[in-house]
């Protein structure tokens, strides 16, 4: 990957990449291993994208199709190991954020399942219901319903 | 008042530092190592394999009355596991202080020489089996007499006219060497196929690697 592309096609846009990998690892390492394999994929498929969406658009379902992969993966790995590594949740780092609500919301968030969690992460994200219907490959009208029934469980995780 | 999940999302970022894009360093000299690293683990439980084949046949061989094929077939996969040993040896001493294409082009290089011997070995062992599996059969002792006597005397029974050299047909040479001439011809790719079958998928993953690599160069 050119250091170029790096510089201008990615990291303008890292903030929505680093968020989405955020919410689907626990650890330092395992977010920097998210982080990279979604730049290397952009990098890989750069030239599938064809304009039909935005840049950023584009970006968040391929962030999202690798961290879902990723994650289908390693929960794999977990059950056909019988490793001695230790589980997840002994792994979590104890601060990522500074911001103490925002850790919360986090940790809220990552409660949900894989899919709820991307759309989640899209609302919050300000996308419109038709961009998160599009990235998440549904329609627009489930969409409405499953983010107020998220945001509904996610208060209540959060009280 | 309780803040909405929205201004807690974007508050949080605001002040806070989280976003700050990790390092790319290391990817692929990761990935690298984590090719090479997992090839040379399934090339060690292959050559183990090779090697306990060439220990049992011998008792098998014995126990089911084909000892003439289990000999030269355990001969055969001990050559083969030496043949593996030098080639893990020279997968050891690659050298891993360079660059990780340099690393990667190195084994991959290791790679193609490994397959050609291995096709070219194939051409040989092909036809080297079959052999030993006919002489195998033809030796077989059933109830005092041999598999090979037992199956002359129906032939010369079907055939009575046909020539015999040191008792045995030379009817049967003909599709005897056709086959070991087919498995000759073919062996390599039959090599091939297995080294494929066996180690494909790595394989594929260093050759995307590698061509990444060479793109990034570019």
């Amino acid at each position: 990957m050119s250091s170029d592309f790096y510089t201008t096609q990615i990291l303008p846009y890292a903030a929505i990449i680093i968020k989405i990998c955020r919410a689907y690892t626990n650890t330092q390492e395992d977010f920097e291993d998210y982080y990279q394999e979604v730049c290397l994929q952009i990098w890989r498929s750069r030239d599938n994208f064809k304009g039909q969406s935005t840049w950023s658009t584009w970006i968040y379902r391929l962030t999202l199709n690798v961290c879902l992969t990723f994650l289908k993966k390693k929960n794999n790995n977990s059950q056909n190991n019988t490793s001695d590594l230790l589980p997840d949740e002994v792994l979590v780092d104890s601060k990522v954020f500074s911001d103490e609500s925002l850790s919360q919301l986090y940790d809220a968030i990552k409660q949900l399942s894989e899919i709820d969690r991307g759309v989640i992460l899209l609302y919050l994200e300000e996308k419109s219901y038709q961009e998160i219907a599009d990235i998440m490959g549904t329609n627009t009208n489930n969409i409405g319903v499953r983010i107020s029934r998220i945001k509904e469980r996610l208060k209540k995780i959060l009280n | 008042m309780e803040k909405s999940i929205e201004t807690i999302w974007k508050e949080g970022f605001l002040k806070d530092d989280a976003l700050v894009a990790p390092k790319l360093n290391d990817l692929y000299n990761q990935k690298s190592i984590d090719i090479v690293e997992k090839f040379k683990r399934m090339y060690k439980i292959n050559r183990i394999a090779i090697i306990a084949f060439a220990i049992l046949i011998i008792p098998i061989s014995y126990i089911t009355k084909m000892i003439y094929m289990g000999i030269p077939m355990s001969l055969l996969f001990i050559s083969v596991s030496f043949i593996a040993q030098k080639f893990s040896k020279q997968l050891d001493n690659i050298d891993k202080n360079t660059s990780s294409y340099d690393y990667l082009s190195s084994f991959d290089k290791w790679v193609q020489d490994m397959i050609f011997v291995n096709s070219k070995l194939s051409t040989f062992m092909y036809p080297y089996i079959f052999t030993a599996m006919v002489i195998g059969f033809w030796f077989i002792d059933l109830n005092g007499t041999t598999g090979g006597a037992l199956f002359v005397n129906g032939f010369i029974s079907e055939f009575p006219n046909t020539t015999l050299v040191n008792g045995f047909p030379v009817l049967l040479l003909i599709p005897y060497f056709i086959i070991i001439g087919i498995l000759a011809f073919f062996g390599g790719r039959i090599g091939r196929w297995d080294i494929n079958l066996v180690y494909g998928g790595i394989l594929s993953r260093l050759k995307d690697l590698l061509s990444d690599m060479e793109d990034l160069k570019n």
